[in-house]
């Protein structure tokens, strides 16, 4: 009785594995030819022989529809919402589209200094927003019955560009709403009762000071890189006797049974250029001039000039306890140009003083 | 089919003094067009015919890549023979000549003296006139689609198309449809119009002329009311009617239409309006086409074409041919109300 339970045993416990720990995700095969419903956004320029007084014509026309667009006021501000349903804590709301502008330092209320990323919210609006009976998503890994989809879809944009500079099917993706074409395109999930209209501008005053948000974007592209700093190995000493090995991996494997170097092996291999989100960044200022988020830590992926997508955050001790602005901020006159949590030392106000024990 | 064709013709000839009028409607538009297009050959064989003896003139050709002396046959070489001398490239890209540094002449016509000959393209200093026949040449061009693209139910009676007016923003043609009493194109009839345009004009097909006699023209016609009535005042300064045939259809116009239809490039067939008209005019309601294009090498935006269609869609402005004195805009109107 004792050799079957200890057969037993021996079984369960050969089947655990404790060296290999995957943690990359399914790995997909790169896909070289487009889905069916890609539009090439990118045209072939080629020399337009136009007169001047043409070339200037165009230009007022361009101008012409930019303030034709940005004069859309937004229904917010009109009319009185006849049935703004109330934001409750399971509602989920439209995010932003930002780009990463550089790192600042900034000082705590201690005397603490840490390090803040701007995240800039540039020229974003709705473009369209798609129920949750007509969306269609190309991908899905899990099949979702017709009556569980209950979020919609609203498309956001940011970044207006020349008409003339895009070809003329991406071009159509705007005109059939009548926009301008965007640089940059984004699907946010929403629940249906946080829908947009067409042409409503998203600003940085969508989040409050002390909120915090989750920022999913691409992180910075490192190449090949080695095995320490692509996994964080240790590598070798840089000498006392150590021949020709300093940063290699050293073994890839034990011996045994199963003598074969196991998938997911730790090696060398390309780095960066993935999505991954952060989450609870906090907002620590937010400047409404530029639309300009302060958010707390350096970490944020990707390079200075990337483009990153802000959410409310899903941790549940940071998420949103209070109504925020539901579903948007409206485009509002007078706003004081900064707003600042209250942990940070503003400069204009006495020095941090300690006392001397 | 040629003798069908022949009998028909002999046929109407016998009654067309007497009144023909049922014998007229049996005709149905694909068959008034093979007729037309076949006595159009006949004519232009006739023509050729009778040449006789053939003479030699002297062209001077002046342009690029140097100036030289052409001997050509007199009524039997036109300008596209010269071209052809010259090389592909003048034939392809010559919409126009020029004869003597001042008459426009196609680029199909025989040329009929010793004369000096210079090639029209449309990027020359000076192309008002190339960009005139251009236009013409749309317009005409927009006729021929009209009358393929309908259903054989639906007859379609050619009117006319004013002279050319580029500053409007598109070429014209005014068109009779009296099974359609009320018809507002869908964007995708208009989409499905631009295509057969679009279709013609990949053909590549020349464009030729003929001078006819009115009798003949007459008798070409004799399927359609409103250009028989326009024949007589067309005729009345020369005697003569010209024709022009873009690859079996045939249509009536007074000046220089350019080469070939392949030079035809970006085309929109953008809208069609209803025109109504005067009380005292027989016929009550007109459909005006209108289009815009440009010449095939011209390189354009999208964003740019979109402007220009946008500008063709509105109304063109030209003259009702049958209300020349009902104002568009109605100012006659706001000042009697102004008055009032």
């Amino acid at each position: 009785m004792t050799t079957s339970n200890m057969k037993l045993l021996c079984t369960v416990l050969g089947k655990m594995r404790i060296d290999n720990i995957i943690t990359r995700s399914h790995f997909s095969h790169p896909r070289f030819r487009p889905p069916y419903w890609y539009l090439p956004k990118e045209r072939v320029m080629s020399d337009e022989l136009l007169t001047q007084e043409n070339k200037d014509f165009l230009e007022e026309v361009k101008q012409d529809k930019l303030i034709h667009q940005s004069a859309l006021v937004s229904p917010l501000a009109n009319n009185e919402p006849q049935e703004l349903v109330q934001w409750n804590p399971f509602t989920r709301r439209v995010g932003l589209i930002a780009r990463k502008i550089g790192n600042y330092p900034m000082w705590s209320k201690d005397g603490k200094k840490f390090q803040t990323t701007l995240l800039q919210v540039v020229d974003n609006h709705v473009i369209k927003y798609i129920p949750p009976e007509e969306f269609k998503p190309m991908k899905s890994s899990k099949v979702v019955w017709k009556e569980k989809r209950k979020l919609g879809c609203l498309l956001i944009g940011s970044e207006t560009i020349d008409p003339s500079t895009v070809t003329k099917e991406y071009c159509g993706l705007f005109n059939s709403v009548g926009m301008l074409p965007k640089k940059h395109l984004c699907r946010f999930m929403i629940s249906p009762h946080a829908a947009l209209p067409t042409g409503t501008p998203l600003f940085a005053t969508h989040f409050r000071v002390g909120d915090h948000v989750d920022i999913r974007a691409k992180t910075m592209d490192r190449g090949f890189q080695g095995v320490m700093k692509r996994w964080g190995f240790k590598g070798m000493p840089a000498s006392h006797g150590v021949t020709k090995t300093h940063r290699r991996p050293g073994n890839i494997g034990a011996g045994g049974e199963k003598a074969r170097v196991w998938p997911g092996t730790k090696m060398p291999g390309h780095m960066g250029n993935r999505w991954r989100t952060l989450r609870g960044v906090k907002i620590l200022r937010i400047n409404t001039k530029h639309n300009i988020l302060w958010t707390l830590g350096v970490a944020i992926p990707g390079e200075t000039g990337a483009m990153c997508y802000l959410f409310d955050t899903v941790l549940p001790l940071k998420k949103l306890n209070t109504p925020p602005p539901f579903p948007t901020h409206p485009p509002v006159e007078d706003l004081p140009i900064e707003y600042h949590d209250e942990s940070i030392h503003l400069f204009d106000e006495p020095t941090i003083t300690f006392e001397e024990s | 089919m040629k003798q069908r064709a022949l009998s028909l013709s002999k046929t109407l000839l016998l009654s067309h003094n007497s009144k023909g009028l049922p014998a007229i409607r049996c005709i149905s538009t694909k068959e008034a067009i093979d007729r037309r297009h076949h006595l159009f050959d006949l004519e232009k064989k006739r023509q050729l015919e009778n040449i006789g003896r053939i003479e030699k003139i002297e062209v001077n050709y002046k342009g690029v890549p140097n100036d030289c002396t052409l001997i050509m046959n007199k009524d039997i070489s036109t300008p596209y023979d010269c071209a052809r001398h010259l090389g592909e490239w003048h034939t392809e890209s010559s919409a126009l000549a020029l004869l003597d540094g001042t008459v426009y002449w196609d680029m199909h016509r025989p040329l009929t003296e010793n004369c000096t000959l210079e090639l029209q393209r449309f990027n020359i200093a000076e192309p008002q006139q190339v960009n005139k026949a251009f236009w013409r040449t749309c317009s005409l061009v927009l006729g021929a689609c009209a009358t393929v693209a309908f259903k054989d139910s639906v007859p379609v009676h050619l009117h006319s198309f004013p002279g050319p007016d580029i500053r409007s923003g598109s070429f014209i043609y005014d068109i009779d449809l009296p099974t359609l009493p009320d018809w507002k194109p869908t964007p995708q009839e208009l989409h499905t119009l631009s295509a057969e345009y679009v279709q013609l004009c990949r053909k590549q097909l020349p464009i030729e002329r003929l001078d006819v006699s009115q009798e003949l023209a007459l008798e070409m016609f004799v399927d359609n009311q409103h250009k028989a009535k326009q024949i007589p005042s067309i005729a009345k300064a020369t005697g003569k009617v010209s024709l022009y045939k873009v690859d079996k259809f045939v249509d009536i116009s007074k000046g220089p239409l350019i080469s070939n239809t392949a030079q035809i490039g970006r085309v929109a067939v953008t809208s069609v309006h209803a025109l109504t008209g005067s009380p005292d005019s027989e016929v009550k309601k007109l459909y005006r086409f209108q289009g815009v294009a440009l010449p095939t090498g011209v390189i354009l935006n999208h964003f740019a074409f979109s402007i220009l269609t946008e500008r063709a869609k509105k109304l063109n402005s030209a003259r009702s041919p049958i209300n020349p004195f009902a104002d568009q805009s109605n100012p006659a109107h706001e000042s009697i109300a102004a008055r009032a």
